[in-house]
């Protein structure tokens, strides 16, 4: 999103103001990169010590840094109605202490290294991210495998991390693009979890009490839910005896997962309208679509690329530049494990929404009727091949994307991406828009507009 | 996109000492016309990237015409004398790869990326859009629209709009006071016939600076430059005009606008690049607002939960530098948020920073900045920005070192110096 037509000032600025200042980031929105594998690198090595924690080693040499991120089968989709937005309350928690590192004092210890640390929630997932000279391998990989189990959550933290939770809420809601895209979820998947607001509802939160917080830590940060990746200047050789000697001692149980149905194309449509105060209109339409193990993924991958991913996409050339009906548009594909959303947004000049909303169903009418170009494929194909190598430039975009596939899909799928969505053909491109993006009579699965007031 | 990153994503995952990077071997040459390029070969991945730096940003703009860099490059990318911009977009498209062009405070970039096998599309790519551009007349109402949204965007973002009115308020009569996107009435005023002239007055060979870092041979690289660049006419250029001083003011400015959240930003004029303090400074800002060690994500957010975002922001600039330290918090919190701030400059002018205080900002620091170079898009940049500034291909290794040899005593002068009378910008909800 923050790609080429954004002026480098205002990538500035949302850096400053949503990057660098916020200990963690939620992924609400699904646009979550999914790695694609088949490039010039050795297959990572992956174990599955006795507990049933999933080991991810790869040699990376790009540089003298090490990624070190612990993936969690834990996300929304797991909390009951009365835990909603506890997954992400733990993000938060899990880097405050531990029973033998107190406050402070983990987020002391990294950056001492001249090291960072991040977290993320998803629906899906939960994931920890350290980043560290490769010589501190051993000491990061303690420290996951401490907060992994050992969390201390102070009652003091607690409280004083509410106010912080609030504040996201608040920012979330100043950020209209992110605003869109979480609306649009709202909107498309109604009851079902992806539905959920990944932060919880606000009366939830403020009555959030540290046995529940614990509770829902203890059922389920058990080891068959963990997957630790360690990509960097390392060998498995060096990595696998830490890893034995930390997340390996662990005692197994059961930690069974809430059942989540699957989200399939409903035939329903819904839409709703946002009064909002600024002066210009936002427009998001979404579909419902192939979940990450389907068998339509990589159609409807490559579908999403030529409709909207660059300035020479179908949505740009025909809604922005030909009809100047948008000022920017482009087209997302969030693939969960239960479901998947393709999403277009829109920011435009309030007078032409329907305008604009005929002019992009009438350009996916014409992928429907007339399917893509062979050139349009190949392109698609190539722009997937370089999102790939640029991922791989830096360890930790590479340990993202093993601990995204080990998590939410398989790690053959990610290494073999490449080379099969290479075989996908114009046909079936076509049949992808068929299948899910709509009819005349029920033109999307949910429409969002953000008018100005 | 499936492979594309949340906006939230793009947190920057910072660290690691400055080790492991020099390796990479490094070419420049000046052509006889005056263009410099610098070629980084980095076998690692098989992407290339390319900056194209131009000496001309709102540095260099006047009230009247703010933006008008930024706005060339608006219309520069809409096509050039052999393509159409679709056409251009389809191309490059098909090498896996991006382009862009756009104006900024201190220079313009046209930057782009591409898989390395497509080294030499891009780079002639990237030649044409500078050299051969159509700038058509009917492209400057459109482009305008298109610009005037982006300030309107701007406007309605509470951040961005605090950040903006604070850089107005300190910087005063200097041009870094000046938004890079323009305002609606410099925009209005902004014609074809300036966006030409600026083009030609700004786009000659001894003011541009190209890197090109990735998997490639610079021999190859530099025979290709030559060939593109080696043409373009040298000579005089018109002389820079004076740029005016910033007036120094200790102000508290209040705005209001609607938003969620409220906006606190206080700080002052701070050290360019090459000056002796900037390392001092950036420690400085390190200790306050850098990571979450930092004491105002320590104390403020995570101790007291007075704001959410809670940080310090000195960017290297060729000019007279900012040092911000931000708070985002909610309204009920603001007036104790802003006490409390100004109590953590109170305090870091007062008392010398602990011997494990200092060490936690130095690594941090350092280890930030090692991270930020290891993706060609980055070291292209980088590179190109150094040799623009006039700051030295060793401008890494000599900052590495001034700020490995800040002392407690420095941070605190540099606080009683810097930060002497701060000014204060508050935005809060209408």
């Amino acid at each position: 999103m923050l790609a080429s037509r954004v002026p480098a000032g205002l990538v500035l600025a949302l850096l400053l103001v949503l990057g660098a200042a916020s200990g963690c980031a939620v992924v609400s929105d699904g646009r979550e990169g999914r790695g694609a594998g088949g490039g010039d690198l050795p297959r990572p090595t992956r174990e599955v010590l006795p507990n049933g924690v999933v080991m991810i080693v790869q040699p990376h040499r790009a540089s003298d840094v090490v990624a070190l991120q612990l993936w969690m089968r834990v996300g929304g989709r797991d909390e009951a109605p009365d835990d909603l937005g506890l997954s992400h309350y733990l993000e938060h928690m899990l880097f405050k202490g531990t029973a033998s590192r107190p406050p402070g004092s983990i987020d002391r210890m990294i950056e001492g290294f001249g090291g960072a640390s991040n977290a993320f929630t998803s629906y899906d997932y939960t994931h920890y991210d350290v980043v560290l000279p490769a010589e501190h391998v051993r000491s990061g990989i303690e420290l996951l495998a401490d907060i992994a189990v050992n969390a201390s959550f102070p009652p003091e933290e607690i409280d004083g991390e509410r106010q912080v939770v609030f504040e996201e809420m608040r920012l979330l809601e100043d950020d209209t693009d992110r605003f869109l895209v979480r609306r649009l979820y709202e909107t498309a998947y109604a009851e079902h979890p992806y539905g959920r607001p990944i932060l919880g509802p606000r009366p939830l939160i403020e009555t959030l009490t540290r046995e529940r917080l614990d509770r829902y830590y203890k059922k389920l940060y058990a080891p068959a839910n963990m997957t630790i990746v360690v990509v960097g200047a390392v060998t498995p050789r060096q990595v696998r005896p830490v890893v034995a000697a930390t997340f390996g001692r662990l005692a197994a149980r059961p930690a069974p997962r809430a059942t989540v149905a699957p989200s399939v194309p409903d035939g329903a449509r819904r839409s709703v309208s946002v009064d909002r105060a600024e002066k210009q209109a936002y427009l998001g339409l979404a579909w419902k679509a192939a979940p990450i193990s389907g068998a339509d993924v990589l159609a409807v991958d490559l579908l999403t690329y030529i409709l909207g991913d660059s300035p020479s996409s179908r949505l740009n050339l025909a809604v922005r530049e030909r009809d100047r009906l948008v000022f920017t548009i482009e087209s997302g594909y969030g693939a969960w494990e239960k479901g998947g959303l393709v999403t277009v947004t829109a920011r435009l000049d309030p007078v032409n929404l329907d305008r604009a909303e005929r002019s992009i169903l009438d350009v996916i009418r014409r992928v429907q009727a007339e399917g893509v170009t062979e050139t349009e494929r190949q392109r698609a194909i190539i722009t997937a091949e370089s999102a790939y190598a640029f991922d791989i430039e830096t360890a930790e975009g590479l340990a993202k994307a093993y601990g995204q596939a080990e998590t939410t899909w398989n790690l053959d799928g990610e290494l073999g991406y490449l080379a099969k969505l290479r075989q996908i053909t114009a046909a079936e491109i076509q049949a992808a828009a068929r299948k899910y993006f709509g009819t005349d009579a029920m033109p999307y699965s949910a429409r969002v507009r953000f008018v100005p007031r | 996109m499936m492979r594309r990153a949340a906006l939230l994503v793009l947190v920057v995952l910072a660290l690691s000492p400055a080790r492991g990077f020099a390796a990479d071997p490094v070419t420049r040459e000046r052509l006889p016309n005056g263009f410099t390029v610098i070629v980084r070969e980095n076998p690692l991945a098989p992407v290339v990237a390319v900056s194209l730096l131009v000496d001309m940003g709102t540095r260099l703009e006047r009230p009247e015409q703010a933006g008008i860099s930024n706005f060339v490059h608006a219309v520069m990318v809409k096509g050039t004398q052999k393509r159409s911009g679709a056409a251009i977009a389809e191309r490059i498209a098909a090498l896996g790869g991006k382009l862009s062009a756009a104006g900024e405070s201190d220079y313009s970039e046209i930057r782009g990326t591409a898989l390395a096998r497509f080294w030499r599309d891009l780079l002639g790519l990237t030649a044409e859009l500078a050299l051969e551009p159509k700038l058509a007349p009917d492209d400057v109402p459109d482009e305008r629209d298109y610009v005037l949204s982006r300030v309107q965007r701007r406007a309605d973002s509470p951040a961005s709009r605090a950040f903006d009115e604070f850089y107005a308020t300190l910087y005063g009569a200097h041009p870094y006071a000046l938004p890079v996107l323009g305002t609606r009435a410099s925009l209005a005023r902004i014609d074809h016939a300036a966006v030409v002239a600026h083009y030609r007055a700004f786009y000659r060979p001894e003011r541009m600076v190209l890197a090109v870092s990735g998997q490639v041979t610079a021999g190859d690289v530099l025979a290709e430059t030559r060939r593109l660049f080696g043409a373009m006419p040298g000579g005089a250029g018109t002389p820079d005009p004076p740029i005016p001083a910033p007036v120094f003011a200790a102000r508290r400015v209040v705005v209001e606008a609607p938003a969620q959240q409220v906006q606190i930003l206080s700080g002052g004029l701070a050290p360019s690049m090459d000056h002796a303090d900037h390392a001092a400074v950036k420690v400085l800002g390190t200790v306050l607002g850098g990571g979450m060690a930092g004491r105002l994500f320590a104390e403020l957010r995570d101790r007291r939960g007075l704001a959410y975002n809670a940080a310090a922001y000195y960017d290297p600039v060729r000019g007279p530098g900012a040092l911000v330290l931000y708070l985002g918090t909610a309204p009920d919190n603001a007036l104790r948020a802003e006490e409390a701030l100004k109590g953590e400059i109170a305090r870091i002018k007062r008392e010398p920073v602990s011997a494990e205080e200092l060490a936690r900002a130095k690594g941090y620091l350092l280890g930030r900045y090692a991270m930020d170079r290891r993706t060609n898009e980055r070291q292209a940049w980088y590179l190109a920005f150094y040799e623009l500034a006039r700051v030295g291909a060793d401008y890494p290794e000599r900052y590495r070192r001034a700020v490995e040899a800040v002392t407690a005593a420095d941070v605190q002068r540099a606080a009683q110096r810097y930060l002497a009378a701060p000014t204060t910008l508050v935005l809060r909800p209408k």
